[in-house]
């Protein structure tokens, strides 16, 4: 699905940001890009959906290369949720705003399948469609954004630290619908994220990175073992990996463990055996 | 683009210069493009224009914007030569007198907005309006206005192309060569543009007032803008600049 060969870039006039990347991301994965700020996560997603082009390397997304792409008909392939949902939201209703995306990739004319697709989306996410976005909260603005970001079904969805300011609940819910998404439509989803527990909770495998380079690839739980690794992109583990990998010499077989529910489960188990 | 309006810090006679003295030079220079019609005594004024550039050690800077400006200027000087009538005809529509009034207009345009940009990377916005309300005895209110517009022009430029992004991310098509359907399609993006710069005024106003804005008069700057011998020599190239544009013409 998303290929990166070699990949390096330099915004203009400054040293390189990005260099060597290369990674496959297969269709209906849920990937986690991970690393302290100025690493180059959001460059990298950026050249991922063709908004920057590599200066070095190549970039393939469902087979075309973005070098050679033209902006709708990549838009069509890739959805992407800014940190800002601010610098997304352009029009003075909700309704309005989901369609304004749909318009954009799928042309003007297609006014009865947009009032649809408008349609259902208010309903999946319990807008009314006459709300003004920008008297809404920060997390509901978020909603909007990614809402009017995934209305045309890309293959690919990107989301830039998706919630960082919202608080718990808006979180969830967000986060809720894009594991549905890409478990019932085969989504691909490449995420940025600060916060590891939700890392852990949704995403599968981890791309980590430092200094623009890609320091380690793979699956989510192995990577968060891996305390050197971490420590150099200046990350650390969310507590229950920390705590299970504590645990982890007496309670062998704990340190799997990925939920508090599970921890204590697998340790009282062990606990009985050795009673 | 965004780096045009910042700060270049640096030591020279330019830097040193109390920031009113360097507004009084670039009036002067615009004061005397507008006393003269000579193509010479502009071209003049233009190479002044960028020896303040090297005076202040940003010469590459100088000519930067100088070559920003030169496209704006075969655009009004292409539209200035169509236009006027008066004069004998050179070929087809253009007249002698039309590519003469076209050059001093263009001329006058870069040497009136040149020495404003340089001015602007060789001194804080801070140091204009502190220096203003110390020496012209401006009210500070007026001052932090004048100095915070300054300021948030490149952080509008970015937060512009921020938007063009995310816009772009969604599928539509700035790339296009029709300059109508790209108006169009820049109009939607005055809305998020406008409320970002609305709510970022007010909460700049809300933190100045949060430390105090009201309480400031014109002795609570630390800095004191003094005038020395750079300031002298300003202030005398100043008068020497309009004395000679009378006198030329
Ligand atoms: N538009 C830009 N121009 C120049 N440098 C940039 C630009 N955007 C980001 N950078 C630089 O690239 C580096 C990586 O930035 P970024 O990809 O945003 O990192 P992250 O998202 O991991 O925090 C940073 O050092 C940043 O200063
Ligand atoms: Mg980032």
């Amino acid at each position: 699905m998303i290929t990166a060969e070699h990949v390096g870039y330099a915004y203009r006039g400054n040293v390189r940001t990005v260099s060597d990347l290369s990674f496959h991301i297969e269709k209906g994965e849920f990937v986690a890009l991970l690393g302290e700020n100025g690493a180059g996560k959001t460059t990298a997603v950026k050249l991922i959906a063709g908004l920057l082009r590599p200066t070095e390397g190549r970039m393939t997304v469902n087979g075309l290369d973005t070098a050679k792409t033209r902006v709708s008909e990549r838009a069509k392939q890739v959805g992407f949720l800014f940190q800002n949902p601010d610098r997304q939201i352009c029009e003075n209703t909700v309704r309005d705003e989901i369609a304004f995306g749909l318009r954009a990739v799928w042309g003007k004319k297609e006014t009865e399948r947009i009032r649809e697709r408008t349609d259902e989306l208010l309903e999946v996410f319990g807008f009314r469609g006459d709300e003004d976005p920008f008297s809404l909260s920060r997390g509901q603005r978020q909603q909007v954004a990614l809402t009017s970001t995934l209305a045309p079904r890309p293959a690919v969805l990107l989301l830039d630290e998706p919630t960082t300011g919202l608080d718990y609940r808006e979180c969830t819910r967000i986060m809720e619908f894009i594991r549905r998404l890409n478990e019932t439509e085969g989504t691909t989803v490449v995420m940025v994220c600060h916060d590891m527990e939700i890392v852990l909770d949704y995403a599968r495998r981890a791309l980590v990175m430092a200094g623009g380079h890609l320091l380690d690839d793979g699956p989510v739980k192995e990577i968060f073992r891996d305390a050197p690794l971490l420590e150099k992109a200046s990350l650390l583990p969310p507590q229950i990996v920390q705590i299970a990998g504590r645990l982890g010499g007496e309670f062998a077989g704990a340190d799997d463990a990925q939920t508090l529910s599970s921890l204590i489960a697998e340790t009282a188990k062990k606990k009985g055996e050795r009673a | 683009m965004t780096d045009l309006f910042q700060v270049v810090p640096g030591n020279s006679p330019l830097h040193r210069m109390n920031p009113v003295t360097k507004i009084v030079l670039t009036l002067a220079v615009s004061v005397a493009a507008f006393l003269t019609d000579n193509l010479f005594v502009l071209l003049f004024l233009l190479a002044f224009d960028l020896m303040i550039g090297v005076v202040g050690g940003v010469t590459r800077k100088a000519f930067s914007i100088f070559k920003g400006l030169l496209k704006v200027s075969v655009f009004l000087f292409i539209l200035q030569a169509l236009f006027v009538r008066r004069g004998n005809r050179l070929f087809w529509i253009v007249t002698d007198e039309g590519l003469l009034t076209a050059a001093a207009v263009v001329l006058r345009l870069l040497v009136v907005c040149l020495p404003l940009a340089l001015i602007m990377t060789v001194t804080q916005p801070s140091d204009i309006a502190n220096s203003l309300v110390q020496v012209l005895h401006l009210p500070y209110a007026y001052a932090f206005t004048l100095t915070t517009a300054i300021r948030f022009i490149p952080q509008f430029m970015e937060e512009m192309s921020g938007i063009m992004e995310a816009q772009t991310a969604r599928g539509v098509e700035f790339d296009t060569k029709n300059a109508a359907k790209k108006l169009g399609m820049l109009l939607p993006l005055c809305v998020p543009l406008l409320i970002s710069s609305v709510r970022r005024t007010g909460a700049t106003a809300t933190a100045a007032k949060a430390r105090g804005f009201e309480l400031r008069t014109r002795q609570s700057g630390y800095k004191r803008y003094g005038f020395g011998a750079v300031d002298l020599m300003g202030f005398l190239v100043s008068a020497a600049l309009i004395a000679g544009a009378a006198l030329i013409r």
